[in-house]
């Protein structure tokens, strides 16, 4: 397998950053894992992390290099996520729980299959077209079955979500998949942030443009502009799928043929849920070096 | 295409106040230089430079990484930066000290005590090429590794586990002394649900626990790799890889075999610290210490004929076995 991704997620406007992502990946499976940790409820940004571990171990433990079903694979890493979350509210005994939107795509054998649940999108571009975007399981998106459209003002506000992960009713999911991939498609995951500023012939016309790694920090800067001061969170990942080598590497792709049988490489982060930021920023990297520096004169002044 | 490493800083260079004086050696990570601090003392200086990541023009300061390789950038240094925590908090003669942590031309920079000496590994190698029948002698063996586990206990004690033991890791300076390097894949042991950052590993030195990724690791996980750099003191080789193991384990034939020319506790400890269970282990350093550092008598059993007979028959087997298949393989090429 070969591909090339680039993740980013800002703050925008907002005091938290509440989206998480990431990827990992094994000698012949990939998947990708965004999470927009809402609003309205407490520790969003906890739920988004859940969800993204809960989903990535599922997945480590499965992809042995490859998932066998890959529906019911996505279908029971929702639900452990899910449950996951509830799980962390119980042992915190908390009044209300953390809820999460989520979106993951799994590449393997050539061919992409994803899941949602809530307003995190999926974009599958090819040659500078649409193949295909999720539907969010918003009262104007995707009416329930059984809800009658009535001219009530939550049918008109995208914003407001039916399902999601946490909340004490069982989640609604979609499940897509098998897609076979060629050449030069592109993944995009990416949260409210991202589709709430731009419309879809933007980022379709954006991401086919250039290489992911040029394009989606574009991307991303041109919706937290359109957006302004109070622009909410905007993660994006997104991937160039690759067929395997017609010509010398390309800068930057990922290629799992050389991993062994085994091997597993993850960007998500376990542990630490306050640690959600994917990258260290400047602040964070001097923040590492003093505590560092710090604990080396504490242990030298416990020798002396 | 072969990558481009990158460029080491010429010496002269000064950074942080310390002087390079010359590379003494690179990896994935980067690059390690010796250099002086501003009271002249040879430090180690380690330079987070990712060859697969960063490159860096002869003559140039900065590394350049590209756009689409700064994520990946950023999360290396986060392990660079668990390596100097797990160090900084230490402090014992077998465990390699940091002594300063800083950033400049855009990356970070890792003080430590400089080592003169050679790793393990190159000793085993000379030793081995000499085709004696021991690699090591017994006693060197042992007080070799009563230096490291003093070393490992101490890591342990701050919830910390090594994670690529091997002999590369293990450094013997000039005067004799053993050291634990290269915390690059140390982390801290959490306890919690959902810890599983576990990539990398050393094949051979790495425990099943390793490669299964829904076990947790342990102390034991380190006393595995304990016991693999023993047995390749012994041997002059490192033992099969975990997963071989368990489809075929060899290595009771092959401590078998050394029967006679080691003692019958140290092979007896090889085989206890290199259990496929890790419950099988020893749990601790300090049981392991305990056995190893036991006093009194060694006794050698050697092996019988019929053992031996045994023995070069099962050579024989494999032998033969390794040899149908190359004629297999030979014959289907051709097609």
């Amino acid at each position: 397998m070969k591909f090339t991704v680039f993740q980013v997620s800002r703050k925008g406007g907002r005091q938290l950053n509440e989206d998480r992502m990431g990827y990992s990946y094994t000698r012949s499976s990939g998947i990708l894992l965004l999470a927009d940790g809402m609003g309205g409820h407490p520790e969003g940004e906890v739920a988004a992390q859940l969800a993204l571990q809960a989903i990535s171990a599922l997945y480590q433990k499965e992809a042995t290099p490859k998932l066998a079903d890959v529906p019911a694979f996505l279908t029971a890493a929702v639900m452990a996520a899910h449950r996951q979350i509830i799980k962390y509210a119980i042992e915190k005994g908390m009044l209300d729980t953390p809820r999460t939107t989520v979106v993951a795509a799994v590449v393997q054998d050539g061919s992409a299959y994803w899941v949602h649940c809530g307003d995190s999108r999926l974009y599958l571009v090819r040659e500078g077209q649409l193949v295909v975007r999720t539907r969010d399981h918003s009262y104007m998106e995707q009416p329930p079955q059984g809800h009658s459209p009535s001219r009530s003002a939550e049918r008109l506000n995208r914003n407001i979500l039916y399902t999601c992960l946490g909340s004490p009713t069982k989640p609604v999911f979609d499940i897509s998949g098998p897609t076979p991939l060629q050449h030069g498609d592109k993944i995009l995951l990416c949260s409210d942030g991202l589709w709430g500023s731009l419309d879809d012939a933007d980022i379709v016309r954006q991401l086919s443009a250039r290489a992911v790694g040029m394009a989606v920090p574009d991307l991303v800067e041109s919706a937290l502009q359109r957006a302004g001061a109070t622009s909410d969170n905007v993660t994006v990942i997104a991937m160039d799928w690759e067929t395997p080598d017609e010509f010398e590497t390309t800068n930057g792709s990922v290629s799992t043929d050389q991993m062994q049988e085994g091997a597993f490489a993850s960007t998500v982060q376990s542990g630490g849920l306050e640690a959600g930021e994917d990258e260290l920023d400047d602040a964070a990297i001097e923040r590492s070096i003093a505590e560092i520096n710090d604990a080396i004169r504490r242990t030298a002044a416990k020798r002396r | 295409m072969s990558k481009v490493k990158p460029a080491p800083l010429p010496p002269d260079t000064i950074i942080g106040g310390y002087r390079i004086i010359r590379k003494v050696a690179a990896g994935g990570f980067g690059l390690v230089y010796l250099a002086l601090d501003p009271e002249g003392l040879q430090v180690a200086v380690k330079e987070y430079l990712p060859s697969s990541l960063a490159t860096r023009e002869a003559g140039e300061l900065a590394p350049t990484v590209p756009a689409e390789k700064l994520s990946l950038y950023r999360l290396g240094l986060k392990s660079f930066f668990e390596e100097g925590r797990a160090l900084a908090q230490i402090s014992h003669p077998s465990v390699v000290s940091v002594m300063n942590f800083f950033r400049e031309n855009e990356t970070v920079y890792m003080v430590m005590n400089y080592l003169e000496g050679a790793a393990l590994q190159d000793f085993i190698i000379t030793a081995r090429d000499q085709k004696q029948q021991k690699v090591f002698r017994e006693s060197t063996i042992r007080s070799l590794f009563d230096e490291i586990l003093r070393g490992l206990r101490i890591v342990h004690q701050h919830k910390m586990l090594h994670l690529d033991i091997k002999p590369a890791n293990i450094f013997i300076t000039d005067d004799n002394k053993s050291v634990l390097i290269d915390f690059g894949a140390a982390r801290e042991v959490l306890s919690k649900e959902g810890n599983f950052i576990r990539p990398m590993y050393t094949p051979g030195f790495a425990a099943p626990e390793m490669y299964r990724r829904d076990s947790s690791m342990g102390p034991w996980t380190d006393i595995y790799a304990i016991g693999a750099c023993i047995y390749a003191c012994m041997q002059g080789y490192p033992p099969n890889e975990a997963p071989q193991r368990v489809e075929k384990d060899r290595i009771a034939t092959a401590l078998t075999r050394l029967r006679g020319v080691y003692s019958d506790n140290l092979i007896e400890v090889v085989e206890w610290c290199m259990a496929l269970d890790p419950l099988s282990r020893p749990q601790s350093v300090f049981s392991l210490q305990k056995e190893l550092s036991r006093e009194g008598e060694r006794r050698y059993t050697k092996l019988s004929v019929a053992e031996k007979v045994r023995l070069q028959f099962d050579t024989m087997v494999s032998d033969t076995k390794k040899s149908s298949k190359s004629v297999a393989s030979s014959v289907a090429k051709p097609k």
